[in-house]
């Protein structure tokens, strides 16, 4: 043991001998990151800033600001990690969600991704309205990755309008178009001309420009005429055209091509409603729910050609189905609520209307957020 | 691409200056691991030397772990993992290291190579085109392929004249012309897609237009005629064939090449450079009517169109309408400040209109962008 202490001894001798450099405070620090990235020097404000954190790793801001220049640089991992303080050392971070979802994005960590957009689109969409259409077109992508198209197509219609066309648009509006759960940078390469062609197509309809869509859809329909979801998508674009009749006919080549296309059944069959085929719109209906039992929609179909119909009880009892697998659809409350009418069951039925209500308002609110209108979207099927 | 590139690359390593790898870095957690540093900057360069890849790149990220702002170890790590075709890392290295170093051309090209791979296409093209504005030196296979992956990423992006310019612009370096063509039949035929992404039927159709637009720059008329009437009989109803044929008829045979382009408009509605061009034949006859109408039912189609702007102002300017006219070649001028034809319509406009002093600021302007030019 002995020999140790001295050894020890000199060591800390040695330590306390070195001179070392002066010891910067946390405010100089923070003082001179802001003025160094006031003045553009970036690097130089990235390094202070880490080292502001360093010192004292609750100061949000600099967490903050840091995060957002090594985003600046395309710095994903570093940025995701500043924004992962952030969020969690601040009540409500607003866009530090959308950031943080876009480093991880690009990271290609699309389940986290997913979940932070989320947080920041039920937050209300907080941010400039660049980082909000950033923010937005991403999540739109991430949607139509988990096939969630019509939700996709809303939202990229909004920035259409808000925005113009450019290709990365074009390339999103035309994934979701053609039901491709797909990122832009993951679809075969073989699809990119019916992708483009889908995507022009649907930004002119939805910028309510329906010879140009007219000229790209027919292109479509010329080569790619035979391939799955292209009659599907070529009627839905004349159902927002107000032209049930040739939407249905499109609709029905669909499922020459594709017969167990669920979506092209039910939009059949709720033409069939609109025009009182009621007989047909039950047998498509019946079907669709027969090949997808756990599709919400295919029981909302249903549920409502059985109440035109007259058959409110059967019709109660697939809405309900409906309501389970889709509780925040504000179409099955209102048509529950119609049911219960039907049988008589007011209290039911006020329920029903009373939750229509509130999340319709909900929704209001989010599309008032994002910039957009409450109108139905012009390319989402009608509920 | 790795085939062409990889070459390009290991001159670009060789020549890179190595930096002194003790001072590369002056945090106090590197000043402690100096001694380790060193001993895995000389032990990374070695495994490089001898071509031991997996050995290197794994030295260079245990090095960088000590030294994260080590600039040398950032680009061979992020050249390494190129070459290796993990790009995904690769982008986030070469990141790190254009976040240090902004002014790095070739860092700019591989990083835009790089995310050409992974497929962020649009990000690859700001990050090409920065690389060209900095200059890529004198590594030429480096250079012929970022601009053959500029040029391809601008048909992609539409931006089918821009692209056009690029091609012929390696075709005039003296480039060999093969691996040009389907990039040329491509932005001839605005079709944006890259030569991987043409559908297996079409792939001749742009092939032959390709070989077409090659022939009429290299004045070759004849071969671009045969070509060209080949084209139309086989693919008379495909968008972008008639265009293409009427753009080279209007300079040989303008009364043939006005049909094509009526022709193309009947095949796609929505054509707004077949209407410019007509626009600009019948003005060139000193037909107004037509001109104007042509022109103005481009920007009824596309608003914000430059271009349209300036043809328009032109047909205006001629038939006499002196304050239309100028009101869209200014409307022109401000999408499209370096745009000499319309500075020099300006000029014209503004004397005829007793503005001198606009037209002089004007005329200041052309010799400006003309003394850039020169020193371009």
């Amino acid at each position: 043991m002995l020999p140790v202490f001295p050894l020890l001894a000199m060591l800390s001798l040695a330590a306390s001998a070195a001179p070392s450099p002066p010891q910067k405070s946390f405010d100089e620090i923070a003082r001179q990151a802001d003025s160094a990235r006031n003045a553009d020097r970036m690097t130089e404000a990235i390094g202070l800033y880490r080292e502001g954190v360093r010192l004292r790793p609750s100061w949000n801001e600099g967490w903050l600001w840091l995060g957002n220049l090594l985003y600046d640089q395309d710095r994903f991992p570093e940025a995701e990690a500043s924004f992962a303080h952030f969020v969690v050392l601040v009540p409500k971070p607003g866009p530090a969600w959308a950031l943080k979802g876009l480093c991880e994005f690009e990271m290609r960590d699309f389940a986290h991704a997913m979940e932070d957009l989320e947080t920041w689109v039920h937050a209300d969409f907080h941010g400039s309205n660049d980082l909000t259409d950033v923010a937005a077109f991403h999540w739109a992508l991430l949607l139509t990755r988990q096939s969630h198209f019509a939700q996709a197509l809303y939202v990229l219609a909004d920035r259409a309008q808000r925005r113009g066309e450019s290709p990365v648009l074009l390339e999103a509006m035309g994934l979701a178009s053609l039901r491709m759960p797909n990122l832009p940078e993951d679809y075969p390469p073989e699809f990119r001309e019916r992708v483009w062609l889908a995507g022009k197509a649907a930004f002119y309809v939805s910028m309510h420009d329906f010879a140009r869509g007219q000229e790209y859809s027919h292109r479509l329909l010329a080569e790619y005429g035979q391939q799955p979801d292209v009659h599907y998508f070529q009627g839905t674009l004349l159902k927002f055209q107000l032209k049930p009749a040739e939407a249905a006919q499109e609709f029905r080549k669909e499922l020459e091509i594709s017969p167990q296309h669920v979506p092209a059944l039910l939009e059949l069959a709720q033409i069939d409603i609109d025009s009182s085929d009621l007989a047909e719109a039950l047998s498509l209906a019946k079907h669709a729910v027969e090949i997808e039992p756990a599709n919400p929609d295919a029981h909302h179909i249903l549920g409502r050609a059985l109440l035109a119909a007259g058959q409110a009880r059967e019709s109660a009892q697939e809405l309900e189905s409906a309501e389970r697998l889709a509780p925040d659809s504000s179409a099955i409350h209102f048509h529950l609520a119609a049911a219960y009418r039907e049988l008589g069951r007011k209290e039911d039925a006020q329920r029903e209307m009373a939750t229509y209500v509130s999340i319709k308002k909900r929704e209001g609110d989010l599309d008032r957020a994002a910039g957009g209108q409450d109108a139905e979207h012009p390319l989402e099927a009608p509920k | 691409m790795i085939a062409i590139l990889a070459p390009a690359l290991l001159v670009l390593a060789v020549s890179i200056p190595p930096q002194d790898a003790s001072t590369s870095s002056r945090s106090a957690a590197a000043v402690q691991g100096a001694g380790s540093f060193d001993q895995l900057a000389q032990a990374a360069k070695r495994a490089r030397d001898e071509n031991r890849d997996d050995a290197a790149i794994d030295i260079y990220q245990q090095a960088l772990k000590l030294k994260p702002e080590w600039d040398e170890g950032l680009w061979y790590l992020g050249t390494l993992l190129y070459e290796k075709e993990n790009y995904f890392e690769a982008c986030a290295v070469l990141r790190r290291f254009l976040a240090r170093n902004p002014g790095d051309g070739h860092g700019w090209a591989l990083l835009g190579l790089t995310e050409f791979e992974t497929r962020e296409y649009t990000r690859a093209l700001d990050h090409l085109q920065q690389s060209i504005v900095l200059g890529l030196g004198d590594n030429r296979k480096m250079t012929a392929t970022v601009y053959y992956v500029t040029a391809i990423l601008l048909t992609r992006s539409e931006k089918f004249d821009e692209s056009m310019a690029l091609l012929f612009s390696r075709v005039a370096s003296g480039e060999n012309t093969s691996p040009l063509v389907e990039p040329l039949g491509l932005a001839a035929l605005r079709l944006p897609f890259l030569p991987a992404e043409i559908p297996a039927d079409r792939r001749e159709m742009v092939h032959m237009a390709g070989a077409g637009a090659l022939a009429v720059e290299a004045q070759r008329y004849a071969e671009a005629d045969k070509l060209f009437s080949e084209l139309e009989s086989k693919y008379p109803g495909q968008p972008g064939v008639h265009f293409l044929i009427g753009a080279y008829l209007l300079g040989a045979r303008p009364d043939d090449g006005i049909k094509e382009m009526k022709r193309e408009i009947e095949i796609s509605p929505s054509h707004v450079p077949a209407r410019l061009r007509l626009a600009e034949e019948y003005i060139k006859r000193q037909d107004m009517d037509d001109g104007i109408s042509f022109a103005q039912e481009a920007l009824q189609l596309a608003p914000r169109d430059a271009t349209a702007h300036m043809v328009l102002g032109e047909g205006l300017i001629a038939k006499g309408d002196s304050a239309g006219g100028i009101r869209e070649l200014e409307t022109a001028r401000d999408s499209l400040p370096e745009e000499v034809r319309v500075r020099w319509d300006l000029v014209r406009a503004y004397t005829a209109a007793g503005r001198t002093e606009d037209a002089s600021r004007e005329k200041g302007e052309i010799e400006r962008l003309s003394r850039q030019d020169a020193a371009h």
